[in-house]
C-alpha cells in the first residue's frame, strides 16, 4: 500500500429535493489518500463541506463491502466507476490520476427519479419484484430439502443470475434506461429452478408488465448493461427471459 | 385475441417483432444477393436470373406483400421504440461513457434505419418492376442506365454501407431477442453478424462495378 | 424488573413442541385483527414480516434503507448451519445444540439453543422450495462443507454470499405479502421510540427519511430486528447504517438490555489503513486454513515481508499454540496478534497489522491450487489493498464483527416489555459469550421463520387491549421528545462533525474494551467516554435541515445513543468477573493466557435496566441453568 495523495477537481450533481432543479456544483477536493474508497473520498470531501459551513453532498451507501447495491452514481459517465466488476464502494482512488476532474451523477432513468443530490429513488425494482420474482411457498409447506435434485449446471446458472445486487448500474449504462438485465436475472434464476418452473409462466408475464409499466426503456441489445454490471452478469439471461416470455406468451394457460 | 395484442405490445413482444421482421430482411438480402451475382456470369445470366424471378408470378407478389408487411411492422416498431426509449431518460448524463458494450451499429439502429428506409425507396423507384418499365429494357440495360448515373451510383454504395452497419448489429440481436443465445453458438453468431455485415456490403457493392465493366 | 424466561419443563427434546402447544392460538378469521410493526428486514426481521403475514396478521414493516433487500444480513459470507448429516459424518441436532453451547463458552440457555438446533432443518428445506441457489453436488443433491471449527460438515452454502442469497430469499416472500396487501412497506424509516400503552408495546415513532416527517405507528405488537451494535467500535465489518438506535429506545422505554460485553472480534479482517477510513473488509477465515501468521522477531522492523529471512519470522500461533497452530480459535487468534502488534512488531504503515502468508502453501499446493480454493477472496484483497498476495504476504487485522449481547428476551422472544419482541442479532438469546461460523444466518431465520408466528399468538390471544389511535397521548409526548432530540441536535452548530465524534467513540471503545481488557482500563473508557459524550452535546455540527433528507442528522441520532450506550457496555464488562468467550478480562485468565470461567458466580445472564437519565442503570441476572450439559473447559494447545 502506497500513501500517496491526489488532488481532484469534482463536478458533482446538487439537487436540493426532487422537485428542485439540480446542476453541477465544482468542488475542489486536495489531499485524497490514493488507498481511500471513492466513498470514504466523498466522505473527506462531506467533513470539509461540513465544517465549512455547507451542506454534504447526499448519497446513498450502507454496506461498503460490494453487496448491498445501495451504492452507486455515475462517474465519468461510467456506473460505479471505471473499474469492471466494481461497485462504487471498492472503487479505489489509486485508479484516478493527479489533476483528474471527476464528474459524478445519479443514474439517470425515468423511473428512477433523484431525491436529493446523488440519491434516486431505486424502488421500482422493488416492485418488480413485487410482480413476480418469488416462488409462491409459505413456511411450514417445504418437503425435505433433498427431495427434489437440481443439476449442478443448472444450480450454478442460477446462482450466477441470483448474485444481483440490485444496484440498478445496468439501467444507468443502458441507452434505453431499460430494465431488462435486472428483471431478467431474477426471472432465470428461478426458470433454471424445478421449484420454479410451477409459475415460470406467470412470472415471465407479470414482471415483465410490470417492467414496461414503470418507465423503463426496451432492450436493444447494447450490452452496456452486461459491462457494467458489478457481479458480471451475462446478459444471455436475458435471452432467457426472451424465451419464457414467448413460451408463456405463446403456449401457455396464462392470459 | 387481445392476449396476443397484449403480448405485442409489450417491450419484449415489439422485440419479437422487430426481430422476426428483422430475420425475414436478413433471409431477403441473402436471396437478393445470391439472384444478382448472376450479374457474373454475365448480361444473359442476369437477365435469365430476372426473368426467371419474374416467372414466379403471384407467389413472387405475394412475397412482395409479405416483405412490404413486415417493412411496415418494423419501421411502425422502431418508431415506437425509439420514442419510448428516449423518454425513459429526460434527462440525459453529462459525461456519458460506453463501458465497452454499445458499438457504432448498435447506437446508429434507428439512424441507419431511417437512412435504409430512404434509400428502400430510391432504390424502388430505379428498378422495381412495379415501378420502372421493364418490358422494354430488360433489368441489365436499367441497371448500366442507373448506375451511369454518378449520384445514384454513390447513394447506392452509401446505402450497402449503411445496410451493412444496420445488419452488424441487427442480425445477432435478433438471435439474442429471440432468446437464442446459446454459450456453444453465440460467439460464431457474433462473429457472423460481422462476416455477414462485410458480404453485404461487398456483394452488393460489387455490383455495379460488375455491371459498368460489362457495359 | 422480572425475568422470567418461560422456559417450558420437561426433556430438552420436547420443550418446543409443548411450548407451542401450551401457548393459546389466534383463530383465522381473528389474525386479520391484528396489526404487527415489524423493525428491520434483515434475516429476522425479512422473514418474521413474510411469515406473520402470510398466517394472516397485518403487518408493518420498517427498515431505514431505500428497500428491505439491502440490510446488511447481505454481507454474510461462509454459509448456514443445519444438522441434517447429510454427509453421513455423525451429525444430529443434539451435536449441532452442543458444539454451538460450548461454542458460546456455556453463556447461553439450553432451551433456546436446542430449538435452534431443531429448526435449522426447517429452514434448509424452506430455503431451498424458495429458490435458493444452494451449492449443488454433481448428483444434484445439496453440498456441503466444514466450517468455524467444527467436526462434521454441516454448512449449507451459496458460493461466498450465503447471506446475500437467504436474505433476497426472505426479501422475496416479504414482497410476495407487500404485493398481496398483507404487509405494508415503509422503506428510508428510522425508529426513533418506542411506544407503551398500560405497559404494552403499541407503536413505535419514526422519521420519515426523505422528507423528515415524525410519523406514528400503531400495532399490537412490535417486532425488533434491528441487528446488532458493533459499530459502537466505529470500524467494524458492519455497514454504515448498522446502529443501536431502535434497541437502545426500547431499553430506555424498559427493555432490559442483556450482556452487552460480548462482542465478537474477528480475526482475519484488512487491516485499517488510514484514518479517513469508513468501514473493515473481512476475509473468509477459510483462508487459515492454507496461510501462516507471522510477525518480524525484531521490533519496528520496516523492511519488506520478502527481504525478512526465515529465521527472523515469527509464526507465533504455531510457536504459542502448537497442536491448533494457524486454525486456534476466533477469540484466542485475535488477541494473539494484538499482543504483537502491542510488542510493537505489527506491519504495515499503521503497525495494526499481522501477515498471512501463502508462499509454504502455493510452494506446496502451486498457485492454481490455492486460485482455485481462494481466488475470489485473493483478488478482493487485491483491489482493496493494491497488493498481489500471490507474491507478498496478505495483512490482517480483527476487526469488530457481531454482537451476540442484545435485548433480553424469554424463550417466546418477547423482552421485559409486553408485547415487544426481539429477533435475531437484536436480541442476545443463542450464542452465549461467542458465535459460531454460520450461526447467525441460522438464528436470525429460525426466529423469523420459525420461532415467532409460533409464540407471539400466546401474547396475542392471551392479551387484552385497548383502543389505541395514533392520537394517544402516549404517541404525543413521544413525538415531542423525538422533536425535541432532533431539534437539540441541529441547534448545537458546535466544530466537529459527527463522524469525528463516532471515531473518537470508536478508538476509545477499541483501545480499551476491545480484545483484552481490565478494570482499570474499562474504568478511564467509562470517564473518557462520557467526556466524548459531555462534548458532543456541546460541540457536534450537524448541518442541513430536519424537514428532508438529511444523513448528517440521521448519523447525529445514532452516534448519540451508541455514546450512551458504550458505558452499558462498559459496565457489563466491568461486572462480568471472568473471562469467557469473546469476553477476555487480563485478571482472569490461566497460565496459558486461555480464559478463565467462573461457572460458579458467572453462570447467568447479565440484565441491564435503564433507570433514568444520567443515571447507573440496574442490574439484573438470570440465572443459566443447565440440566442438560456438563460445563467443559475448550482447550487449544
Amino acid at each position: 500500500m502506497s500513501s500517496k495523495s491526489i488532488n481532484l477537481t469534482l463536478k458533482v450533481w446538487r439537487q436540493p429535493g426532487s422537485k428542485a432543479a439540480g446542476r453541477l456544483e465544482t468542488y475542489q477536493a486536495d489531499n485524497i489518500p490514493t488507498d481511500a474508497s471513492f466513498l470514504e473520498m466523498l466522505d473527506i470531501v462531506n467533513q470539509r463541506l461540513t465544517l465549512a459551513g455547507k451542506e454534504p453532498i447526499a448519497f446513498d451507501h450502507d454496506c461498503r463491502e460490494g453487496i448491498c447495491g445501495m451504492c452507486g452514481t455515475v462517474v465519468n459517465g461510467r456506473p460505479h466507476g471505471p473499474e469492471r466488476e466494481t461497485t462504487l464502494c471498492q472503487l479505489h482512488m489509486r485508479h484516478f490520476k493527479d489533476g483528474d476532474t471527476v464528474v459524478i451523477e445519479p443514474y439517470r432513468a425515468r423511473a428512477f427519479p433523484v431525491i436529493k443530490d446523488l440519491v434516486m429513488d431505486r424502488s421500482a425494482l422493488d416492485q418488480i419484484i413485487m410482480a413476480g420474482g418469488f416462488i409462491s411457498v409459505n413456511t411450514g409447506q417445504a418437503a425435505e430439502a433433498n427431495s427434489l435434485p437440481v443439476p449442478k449446471d443448472k444450480a450454478d446458472l442460477a446462482m450466477d443470475a441470483a448474485a444481483c445486487i440490485g444496484c440498478g448500474a445496468c439501467i444507468a449504462a443502458c441507452p434505453n434506461a431499460s430494465a431488462m438485465l435486472f428483471t431478467s436475472a431474477k426471472i432465470s434464476q428461478f426458470a433454471l429452478l424445478p421449484q420454479g418452473r410451477p409459475e415460470a409462466a406467470k412470472r415471465a408475464l407479470a414482471m415483465v408488465a410490470c417492467m414496461d409499466g414503470l418507465g423503463f426503456g426496451n432492450c436493444t441489445n447494447h450490452k452496456e448493461c452486461e459491462m457494467e454490471c458489478p457481479k458480471g452478469i451475462s446478459i444471455s439471461n436475458i435471452a432467457r427471459l426472451n424465451r419464457e416470455f414467448i413460451k408463456a406468451a405463446l403456449v401457455s394457460q396464462e392470459k | 385475441m387481445t392476449w396476443l395484442y397484449r403480448t405485442l405490445s409489450t417491450s419484449v413482444g415489439k422485440k419479437q417483432l422487430m426481430a422476426i421482421t428483422g430475420l425475414l430482411f436478413l433471409l431477403f438480402l441473402c436471396t437478393h444477393l445470391l439472384g444478382n451475382l448472376s450479374i457474373y456470369g454475365g448480361p444473359t445470366s442476369f437477365v435469365s436470373y430476372a426473368e426467371h424471378l419474374h416467372a414466379l408470378g403471384n407467389l413472387l407478389v405475394a412475397a412482395e406483400v409479405i416483405m412490404a408487411l413486415a417493412l411496415i411492422i418494423h419501421v411502425i416498431t422502431a418508431v415506437v421504440l425509439f420514442f419510448e426509449n428516449r423518454a425513459a431518460r429526460p434527462i440525459a448524463y453529462n459525461v456519458d461513457k460506453s463501458g465497452g458494450g454499445r458499438t457504432f451499429s448498435s447506437q446508429t439502429m434507428p439512424y441507419t434505419g431511417l437512412l435504409i428506409l430512404g434509400f428502400i425507396g430510391v432504390h424502388l423507384a430505379t428498378f422495381s418492376h412495379h415501378i420502372v418499365d421493364q418490358t422494354t429494357r430488360n433489368i441489365f440495360l436499367i441497371a448500366t442506365d442507373v448506375f451511369s448515373h454518378k449520384g445514384y451510383l454513390a447513394i447506392y454504395l452509401l446505402g450497402v454501407i449503411i445496410v451493412a452497419f444496420h445488419v452488424r448489429h441487427g442480425l445477432w440481436s435478433a438471435f439474442q431477442t429471440v432468446g437464442a443465445n446459446h454459450p456453444k453458438y453465440m460467439p460464431f453468431i457474433q462473429k457472423l453478424s460481422i462476416v455477414f455485415a462485410v458480404i453485404v456490403a461487398l456483394g452488393f457493392g460489387s455490383l455495379p462495378l460488375v455491371v459498368l465493366s460489362l457495359r | 424488573m422480572q425475568l422470567d424466561a418461560k422456559i417450558p419443563a420437561g426433556p430438552l427434546e420436547t420443550k418446543w413442541e409443548k411450548n407451542c402447544f401450551d401457548l393459546k392460538l389466534v383463530n383465522p378469521a381473528n389474525k386479520r385483527k391484528f396489526e404487527i410493526i415489524v423493525v428491520g428486514t434483515g434475516l429476522a426481521g425479512g422473514s418474521a414480516s413474510a411469515s406473520l403475514a402470510e398466517l394472516g396478521y397485518n403487518v408493518k414493516t420498517f427498515c431505514i434503507q431505500d428497500s428491505p433487500r439491502r440490510a446488511h444480513s447481505i454481507a454474510a459470507q461462509g454459509g448456514i448451519n443445519a444438522a441434517k448429516n447429510y454427509p453421513n459424518d455423525g451429525d444430529s441436532v443434539w451435536r449441532l445444540f452442543y458444539d454451538t453451547i460450548k461454542g458460546g463458552d456455556f453463556r447461553s440457555r439450553e432451551a433456546n439453543v436446542y430449538r435452534l438446533a431443531q429448526v435449522s432443518n426447517l429452514i434448509i428445506d424452506h430455503c431451498v422450495a424458495q429458490g435458493i441457489p444452494f451449492a449443488r453436488e454433481y448428483g444434484g443433491l445439496l453440498g456441503n462443507r466444514s466450517f468455524g471449527g467444527a467436526q462434521v460438515s454441516r454448512t449449507f452454502y451459496a458460493r461466498g454470499q450465503t447471506g446475500q442469497q437467504l436474505l433476497l430469499g426472505a426479501y422475496s416472500s416479504l414482497m410476495r405479502q407487500v404485493a398481496r396487501g398483507q404487509v405494508t412497506m415503509f422503506p428510508r424509516r428510522e425508529m426513533l421510540d418506542l411506544v407503551l400503552v398500560d405497559g404494552q408495546a403499541r407503536g413505535i415513532v419514526v422519521r420519515n427519511l426523505i422528507t423528515g416527517e415524525i410519523e406514528r405507528h400503531t400495532a399490537h405488537a412490535v417486532v425488533l430486528a434491528t441487528g446488532g451494535y458493533a459499530n459502537v467500535f466505529y470500524l467494524s465489518t458492519n455497514g454504515m447504517g448498522c446502529n443501536v438506535t431502535a434497541a437502545f429506545r426500547a431499553y430506555k422505554k424498559g427493555a432490559g438490555f442483556a450482556n452487552p460485553c460480548f462482542t465478537q472480534i474477528h480475526p482475519t479482517c484488512i487491516p485499517v489503513h488510514g484514518d479517513y477510513q469508513s468501514k473493515l473488509t473481512l476475509m473468509s477465515e477459510s483462508l487459515r486454513n492454507d496461510g501462516r501468521v507471522w510477525v518480524p522477531k525484531q521490533t519496528g522492523d520496516t523492511r519488506r515481508p520478502e527481504e525478512i529471512p526465515e529465521d527472523e519470522r515469527d509464526y507465533y500461533l504455531e510457536r504459542i499454540y502448537p497442536s491448533f497452530g494457524n486454525l486456534a480459535p476466533r477469540d484466542i487468534s485475535s488477541r494473539a496478534a494484538k499482543r504483537m502488534c502491542d510488542e510493537g512488531k505489527g506491519v504495515g504503515p499503521t503497525g495494526r497489522a499481522v501477515y498471512l502468508d501463502f508462499a509454504e502453501a502455493i510452494q506446496r499446493l502451486g498457485q492454481p491450487e490455492i486460485a482455485a480454493r481462494y481466488g475470489n477472496l485473493f483478488q478482493m484483497y487485491e483491489k482493496i489493498v493494491a497488493e498481489n498476495p500471490y507474491k507478498t504476504p496478505m495483512m490482517i487485522y480483527p476487526a469488530s464483527h457481531y454482537a451476540m449481547g442484545g435485548l433480553w428476551v424469554d424463550y417466546n422472544l418477547m423482552s421485559t416489555i409486553p408485547g415487544l419482541f426481539v429477533l435475531g442479532e437484536a436480541n442476545f438469546s443463542d450464542h452465549g459469550a461467542n458465535r459460531l461460523g454460520a450461526s447467525a444466518l441460522m438464528q436470525g431465520l429460525a426466529d423469523g421463520y420459525f420461532v415467532i408466528p409460533n409464540t407471539i399468538n400466546g401474547y396475542l390471544a392471551g392479551s387484552r387491549f385497548a383502543e389505541v389511535t395514533d392520537r394517544h397521548p402516549a404517541f404525543k409526548e413521544s413525538v415531542a421528545e423525538v422533536v425535541a432530540k432532533v431539534k437539540r441536535l441541529l441547534s448545537i452548530k458546535g466544530k466537529r462533525t459527527v463522524q469525528d465524534f463516532h471515531r473518537d467513540l470508536g478508538n476509545i471503545m477499541w483501545e480499551y474494551c476491545g480484545m483484552g481488557r481490565t478494570d482499570e482500563r474499562l474504568t478511564k473508557a467509562r470517564k473518557l467516554v462520557a467526556d466524548v459524550k459531555a462534548e458532543f452535546w456541546e460541540n457536534v455540527t450537524v448541518p442541513g435541515s430536519r424537514a428532508d433528507l438529511n444523513q448528517s442528522l440521521e448519523n447525529a441520532g445514532r452516534v448519540a445513543d451508541f455514546l450512551e450506550f458504550a458505558d452499558i457496555l462498559l459496565l457489563d464488562a466491568l461486572a462480568r468477573r471472568e473471562s469467557c468467550g469473546c469476553h477476555f478480562n487480563e485478571a482472569f485468565q490461566t497460565a496459558d493466557h486461555e480464559a478463565l470461567r467462573d461457572d460458579v458466580n458467572m453462570s447467568h445472564v447479565a440484565v441491564w435496566e435503564y433507570a433514568g437519565e444520567d443515571k447507573e442503570p440496574i442490574f439484573n441476572k438470570e440465572p443459566l441453568v443447565y440440566e442438560f450439559v456438563k460445563l467443559a473447559t475448550r482447550s487449544y494447545k
